[in-house]
């Protein structure tokens, strides 16, 4: 007898079910199950992901969702004599599309109502909407949570009645069908006497589930864990919220049959309904919209002049005649492929965000593979010329591929970028555009948490565990979660630590919650909401698609992604600040090329806050690579990157580079491709090169390779890959010990491996930060500081770098300072006027915005003349702002004699309310009792209030007493001769342990004159791991090593020092 | 010099090393918290020196070689700190618990008034010697301190490591050199002192008092006086103890029962007397009665100790003892009684306006000994009102106090359904079962085997996984010809074969059958 699945939720269901979808598809194979359906709460969350494992299992698999309904009743709850009734819930629909028509119907109802509720999943569906919707849809009478269940508890069988006749009025007889479960519940039991006799009075069909929430039986643990979640309460104490038994599983025909024995016609009936069932996600209707043009226009000729204006605009100013003829040849290839593969709109459309962006003096830069299109860079989306640096076109477009082009656009974070978003919402219409979802899943901490305030673990435990959780890329055995557990002190033995560490274990990657990307958008042409249900975001003004970012592109959804980037948000900041204080503009486009003083600085690796290349590691092989032209940039971006470090391609490169090592092909016919990296393969259009010349690839089938070894590899897809890898290269000649040295080339990295039309973007970015860094110090550090947090370092080490680098920086001051860090001029010792840095009121800790601006208003209007005026005119600043003000000794220039203790004795008199009879009656006292602070007091309010310090380093307190210790400044390590011993300290401001780095760790410690490199071994860190990972300070001991001006110490001796018992910070593990 | 204080540091540790001294100069912890949520408490001086610390976890803590750990023991606690009221009442009896925050802090501090006591024990040094060597005795290392007035004597004890008597005048200098610490003031408040530089107690002596107002209020100036070593409160002498005690020690050991309820009567004639002076009633009794000993040698006292609590006060000794003797006849001392204690918790006493038209209720105190009968008939904890619990656990449910509601006129009830009614074997009665073609068929029990006539089933249920309590069973309901005839069947009934409707399940750990009940 032939059973078909048709009414199961996945963990997409949202703490409603505890098995992927893909898990669920995987198990109705094992079992045989010709079909299933998928019904998640109120959306397709997880249709996607099914319908693609379904596909490739061979089975059909049908779309629904259970849909929250208001005008049938609450669902049945406990018994009333019952204890603890749980809250209301609507009742929920089980329905399934039949048609393409039904599935839109199903999209836009459910949207319908999503977009209308005020708190996350409390919408409900109208009857009215219901019946607008009702086409091409089957209705099921539901399980526990149906109103069949609903209208039997409240009104019993006659109301069970009249409630499945207003289904059939809704959706017509055929397309109702009596649903039963089985679950070993009496009570169920009684319910589907009820429900067989209704379905014998109103004839209609009876159906057969199992109401599926999980794929096996041992998964109901984690459905209990769930509806803890839900309902905030601990296991201990759910009660009856919880699972009666473990019945809800996926079951094969022959249980179902022998469940149903008595009923077989529930069963055949299944079978009846699933072929019923003609649609699929693969009929999705998905069409990318048209972008509107004159009526003698085609969108393709409106493109291609476009690009023609675009293409003289960026190559004829080149001056090289061969370049704009192959451009010339390259657009019109490229053009010639947009039409056949109608894709002209696509590329209006982006073309339409950059011109809104430009003309909103928005800073926009197309990346990613749409750096490779001659076309992009024409139409101004990108800034790589693709010509010039001979990217690989396929890498972004293929014929043979049959895939969506995918553009990424960086804007500024922040407004700017949500302008651009905006932008597309207003143009497209809130139906016909919508942000790509973001599937947040249960990680190593957030299954600690949860699973441990479930357990009744308390909060102090569950946090000493998940800050061990997690930390760092680099896993060494013994950082699994079981050593965890024990770190955090718990007893692995003990039957309810050893539950919770397993459950940790189980819940890893399953749902948890739909975010939104950070910057994919889907468009589309006519409703959006046709084609996905859409949601309201959690930012207002913003709609989701209910799928996320890969389960659009599977499904064929073309997106832009419209990315945040904090770097270019520094750079738009720098071109508003460096015209106002050092006299003219500066246009990005037009920096000096080859600037001698930027690559100066990028080869002596003092490249704290530029983008890219700040890292500890870009640091370290940045000596070794000496970048002195634009593309040697562009390598030093790619190869700091998992792929060539996995590859073993960094070290080979250096060498090459380093002329150590002699310039060698793998074939001669590789020399074209891989003569810029020097013989090295570096980047993924590379390797498409590679299997296009040695071994036959065309351009598609180059792509198709690089997607079989990436982030979704199968063994099996790579292996047939590689054997017709082989035959190409058997073909062209290529000796066997040759092939396989390619093969391991093209396969070590290409999971990895960076694109270098996105490494040519990210080093134009790169160049410029570096560039407005060393010829506008005071303003690229202001702007950096202003777009905290972001990067590798602290603000406190930017500050501080920038001091090193003679800006003078000064600290918050109530009287000069703005919300942002700004820029004043200042003479200097010798009289010279030179711009200077103002720490922003954004680095208070616990200063609010809307305070401080009150505070700037009132100040503009008048000088305040002292604490108490301040307090009094101000009534939006807090006490303990005030407290923190007064701490950083920002109120210190309110009087000639104010020091910060001062400030803390006038602010606590002045913020306490002293009645009506004596407030303004002035301070009687003339001496103040309190002593000026001391200079570690001075540091410890700092970095306490500000979390860094516009004064001296902490280290430069107590240099005298470490110079007798022998213990040498970072400045000096350069004088000093490789091998020798050494004794350095300093604040910890990174610890580092790359995944690619076989445990090593990386500390930086920071003193007065710069930061010094520590390298740990795995053995030496684990056996110091408290001390290293615990002290702010550190001194440390050990062989320094100078490898072409390249210096670390290896550590061989680590102890705490004290110097301060300032709160520093150090980025740690990221 | 009119104020001594003993402070007990390190005070969990030392509740429970006084009654085990073989710990004494060990590191020792104790541990708080239900496993595996336990954490270290407090642990002592050479636990700490180790590296122990509290809120650590057992296992982190237990990491340390050498440590002794023990559990926190609140009634070891509430004894210590008895033991250290006594220890101040051995010299004066206007004596107080010295802390400021009741609440959060623990009981281990306590302050006397010593005016007077100078012509009784000697001087105040001497006083202080005594009173630490009184608390040695007790088995708790206190710090002494002696001041003249309340709160220096406190500061001064938390300060100042073993005896300190601060001379008149020089408070102010002694407290100077403490710690903000040991004014044992709001964290708040040192946090605000430490911001303005202010470390020691001497530093915020110093700070002008209307500044001071102006700035803390007047809490801040009521903590500056702690640290300026002055002291306004008065000592508020704990009048008399929360629960009023009698004890009797018994020349010769009593076995019988009646001459134990005379000493009994005597002694509750006497609480009551002295509650009838404070127009107070109680409604909780307990009796401790110390056993002889079998081994000499044992320390510790056996005891045997009952508790009565009321449903409401009562002032009658005669119905306390009525009760009394129910109880001790249901649980009656495994040995003759050597010592007698009887603590009464004191309440006031109950009046109650009865409705003219409200129907009788049974009296209370009747009621009570009628419950009290019944229990030493049936066993303890087998009478009270069932309350089901929240779990889908079968036969859960717990049995609540039995109370009788206040009666009140009552309406014709609402239409009632009727509901089959099922009643349940306690223990369920083991059972066999046979199947054929995979359903039941045969059911063995009492001896007796039965076809299955029909069935029901079956009904599953699983929980509690993540707990040692989980269970998973299978339930039917099965129609099988009866169990047990019944006691008068009618003529009919005779002539026709008896069957009935039981309730049947399968332990899914044990593989086990049982009969769990039969539906009437």
């Amino acid at each position: 007898m032939k059973y078909v699945e048709l009414h199961a939720c996945s963990a997409f269901s949202f703490l409603e079910g505890a098995s992927r979808p893909e898990d669920l598809a995987a198990r109705a194979a094992e079992l045989r199950l010709p079909a299933m359906a998928l019904l998640d709460r109120d959306g397709v969350y997880g249709a996607p992901r099914f319908h693609l494992i379904a596909k490739t299992a061979g089975i059909r698999a049908h779309v629904g969702a259970e849909i929250s309904v208001e005008g049938f009743g609450n669902r049945a709850g406990f018994q009333p004599w019952m204890p603890n009734p749980p809250a209301p819930r609507p009742v929920r629909l089980a329905l399934l599309a039949k048609n393409r028509a039904g599935y839109q119907n199903l999209c836009r109802l459910i949207t319908r109502y999503k977009l209308r509720e005020k708190e996350k999943g409390t919408g409900t569906a109208a009857r009215k909407e219901i019946a607008e919707h009702a086409k091409g849809l089957v209705c099921l009478t539901g399980g526990e949570e149906g109103p069949l269940t609903a209208s039997l508890a409240n009104g019993g069988e006659e109301q069970a009645r009249k409630s499945v006749e207003e289904l059939v009025a809704l959706f017509g007889k055929k397309n109702v069908y009596v649903e039963l479960q089985r679950h070993f519940d009496p009570l169920e039991e009684h319910r589907n006497q009820a429900a067989i006799r209704i379905a014998e009075t109103l004839r209609l069909p009876l159906l057969a589930t199992n109401g599926v929430r999980y794929a096996y039986t041992h998964e109901r643990e984690i459905l209990d864990v769930f509806t803890c979640l839900r309902n905030y309460c601990k296991l201990d104490t759910a009660g009856r919220l919880l699972e009666r038994n473990d019945e809800r599983h996926l079951r094969s025909a022959d249980e179902m049959a022998q469940l149903f024995s008595d009923l077989p016609q529930a069963i055949t009936n299944t079978a009846e309904l699933s072929a019923r069932l003609n649609y699929s996600l693969a009929d999705l209707g998905y069409e990318f919209p048209r972008y509107p043009v004159d009526a003698d226009e085609t969108m393709d000729s409106f493109l291609r002049k476009r690009t023609e204006e675009g293409f003289r605009n960026r190559y004829a100013p080149k001056n090289d005649a061969d370049l704009y003829a192959r451009a010339e040849r390259q657009v019109q290839r490229e053009l010639a492929l947009i039409e056949k593969l109608h894709l002209a709109g696509y590329f209006l459309i982006v073309w339409d965000i950059i011109r809104f962006c430009r003309e909103q003096n928005i800073l926009v830069q197309g990346r990613g593979s749409a750096a490779n299109s001659a076309v992009c860079y024409s139409l101004g989306i990108t800034a790589v010329d693709p010509v010039g640096m001979e990217l690989l076109f396929e890498r972004f477009l293929s014929e043979e591929r049959g895939e969506w082009p995918d553009i990424d656009l960086d804007l500024p974070s922040g407004d700017q970028r949500e302008k651009a978003i905006q932008y597309v919402y207003q143009r497209y219409g809130r139906l016909g555009a919508a942000m790509t979802a973001n599937v947040i899943t249960y990680r190593g901490r957030s299954a600690a948490r949860e699973v441990g305030k479930v357990l009744g673990f308390d909060q102090e435990m569950t946090d000493q565990l998940s800050t061990l959780v997690n930390s760092g890329e680099w896993r060494s055995p013994a950082d699994n979660l079981g050593n965890q557990f024990q770190q955090a002190g718990f007893d692995l033995d003990h039957p309810r630590v050893r539950k919770y560490w397993e459950l940790c274990e189980r819940i890893q990657d399953l749902p948890r919650h739909l975010g939104q990307h950070s910057g994919g958008m889907v468009i589309c042409e006519g409703q959006l909401d046709s084609v996905v249900p859409l949601e309201p975001a959690t930012m207002p003004g913003r709609v989701v698609v209910q799928w996320d970012k890969e389960d659009c592109a599977d499904m064929g959804i073309i997106k832009v992604d419209l990315l945040g980037l904090g770097m270019m948000a520094v750079l738009e900041d720098c071109l508003e600040l460096i015209p106002q204080h050092y006299g003219a503009p500066i246009d990005l486009a037009q920096l000096p090329a080859d600037d001698l003083l930027t690559y100066e600085t990028m080869r002596r690796a003092d490249t704290v806050g530029m983008f890219q290349i700040e890292s500890r590691a870009q640091m370290s092989s940045l000596p070794r690579n000496a970048p002195a032209k634009f593309y040697d940039l562009v390598v030093q971006v790619a190869i700091i990157r998992p792929g060539p470090i996995v590859g073993k391609m960094m070290h080979p490169y250096m060498r090459r580079r380093q002329g150590r090592e002699p310039v060698s092909y793998a074939h001669p016919s590789l020399e074209p491709i891989l003569k810029r990296t020097l013989g090295v393969p570096l980047f993924q259009e590379q390797l498409l090169r590679m299997a296009m010349v040695a071994a036959n690839f065309s351009g598609g089938e180059a792509e198709d390779l690089r997607r079989a070894m990436g982030f979704k590899r199968s063994e099996r897809r790579m292996k047939e890959i590689e054997v017709r890898l082989r035959q190409g290269m058997t073909q062209n000649g290529i000796r066997a010990e040759t092939q396989e040295e390619i093969i391991t080339q093209i396969s070590s990295f290409a999971r990895y491996g960076f694109p270098e039309s996105h490494a040519a973007s990210f080093a134009l970015i790169a160049y410029a930060s570096a560039y407005l860094k060393v010829h506008y110090l005071a303003a690229f550090t202001a702007a950096l500081l202003n777009n905290q947090p972001m990067g590798f370092y602290s603000a406190a080490t930017i500050v501080k770098d920038a001091q090193r680098h003679g800006l003078r920086v000064k600290p918050v001051n109530i009287l000069h300072s703005e919300w942002p860090c700004t820029i004043e001029m200042a003479r200097d010792k010798k009289g010279n006027e030179s711009q200077c840095l103002r720490i922003g009121f954004r680095f208070v800790r616990g200063l609010r915005q809307t305070a401080a601006e009150a505070m700037i208003r009132e100040r503009q209007k008048q000088i305040f003349a002292g604490i108490d005026d301040l307090a009094h005119r101000v009534p939006e600043l807090q006490k303990s702002e005030l407290v923190t003000l007064g701490e950083i000794g920002a109120l210190n220039p309110l009087g000639e004699t104010i020091h910060r203790r001062t400030a803390l004795w006038q602010v606590a008199r002045a913020t306490r309310p002293a009645g009506p009879l004596l407030d303004g009656i002035p301070e009687q006292l003339e001496i103040l009792p309190l002593q000026p602070m001391t200079d570690e007091e001075r540091l410890v309010a700092d970095y306490h209030g500000s979390g860094m310090t516009a004064g001296p380093h902490p280290m430069s307190y107590c240099r005298t007493r470490l110079a007798k210790m022998n213990v040498k400044r970072a400045c000096d390590l350069a004088h000093t001769p490789d091998g020798q011993y050494t004794r350095v300290a300093g604040c910890v401001i990174a610890r580092q342990r790359p995944g690619t780095a076989k445990g090593f760790v990386f500390l930086s410690l920071e003193d007065e004159t710069g930061i010094a490199n520590i390298i740990l071994n795995p053995d030496f860190y684990e056996e110091n791991r408290l001390i290293i990972n615990r002290e702010k300070f550190l001194r440390v001991e050990g062989i320094l090593q100078n490898q072409d001006n390249v210096i670390s110490i290896k550590a061989s001796r680590v102890a705490p020092v004290s110097i301060t018992a300032a709160e520093t910070e150090s980025h740690d593990y990221h | 010099m009119p104020f001594a204080c003993l402070f007990v540091p390190d005070f969990p540790i030392q509740a429970i090393v006084r009654l085990e001294p073989e710990l004494r100069g060990k590191p020792v912890t104790v541990f708080a918290g239900a496993p595996p949520l336990t954490k270290v408490f407090a642990a002592n001086d050479a636990a700490r020196k180790l590296g122990v610390t509290a809120s650590m976890t057992k296992m982190q803590a237990e990491a340390f070689i050498g440590i002794e750990w023990r559990w926190r023991s609140l009634s070891q606690e509430a004894t210590a700190q008895a033991a250290l009221f006594d220890c101040a009442w051995t010299i004066s009896p206007r004596v107080e618990d010295g802390r400021w925050n009741k609440e959060e802090e623990l009981p281990d501090t306590v302050v006397l008034d010593i005016a007077g006591c100078e012509k009784l024990f000697g001087s105040p040094e001497k006083i202080a010697r005594d009173l630490e060597r009184v608390a040695r005795s007790a088995g708790l290392e206190a710090n002494v301190a002696a001041a003249g007035n309340l709160s220096a004597a406190i500061c001064a004890a938390h300060g100042f490591p073993g005896v300190a008597v601060i001379p008149a005048g020089e408070e102010s200098r002694w407290i100077g050199s403490l710690s903000l610490e040991a004014l044992r003031i709001p964290l708040e408040f040192v946090g605000t002192l430490k911001r303005w530089g202010i470390y020691t107690c001497a530093q915020f002596a110093a700070l002008p008092e209307v500044a001071v107002v102006e700035r803390l209020g007047q809490e801040g100036r009521r903590w500056q006086r702690l640290a300026q070593g002055c002291g306004e409160r008065p000592l508020i002498a704990k009048d008399f103890p929360d629960e009023f005690e009698e004890c009797m020690e018994l020349e010769s050991p009593v076995e019988l029962l009646e001459s134990l309820l005379f000493i009994l009567n005597r002694l509750l004639e006497q609480i009551y007397a002295r509650l009838r002076m404070h127009v107070l009633a109680t409604n909780e009794i307990k009796v401790t009665l110390t056993l002889q000993k079998e081994d000499a040698r044992k320390k510790d006292a056996l005891l045997h100790i009952r508790t009565l609590r009321l449903p409401v006060a009562t002032k009658e000794g005669k119905f306390l003892l009525k009760l009394l003797q129910l109880d001790l006849e249901a649980h009656p001392p495994s040995a003759p009684v050597t010592a007698v204690r009887i603590a009464a918790i004191p309440t006031t006493a109950r009046s109650r306006q009865l409705g003219l038209f409200l129907p009788l209720s049974p009296d209370p105190a009747r009621l009570e000994i009628t419950l009290a009968r019944i229990q030493s008939a049936v066993g303890e904890g087998r009478v009270g009102s069932p309350a089901l619990l929240d779990t889908h656990r079968p036969n859960a449910f717990m049995q609540n106090r039995f109370e009788l509601r206040e009666m009140t006129l009552q309406h014709a009830a609402a239409e009632r359904t009727a509901t089959a009614a099922m009643r349940l074997y306690r223990p369920p009665l083991p059972a066999s079962m046979e199947f054929q073609k995979e359903k039941l068929f045969c059911l063995s029990c009492e001896g007796v085997r039965r076809q299955v006539l029909a069935f029901a089933g079956p009904w599953r249920t699983k929980g509690d996984w993540w707990s040692e309590t989980s269970w998973a069973r299978d339930e039917w309901d099965v129609e099988i010809p009866a169990l047990r005839p019944k006691f008068q069947p009618t003529p009919e009934e005779i002539r026709q074969e008896e069957t009935a409707l039981y309730r049947i399940y399968k332990d899914l750990r044990t593989k086990r059958w049982f009969v769990e009940g039969i539906y009437d």
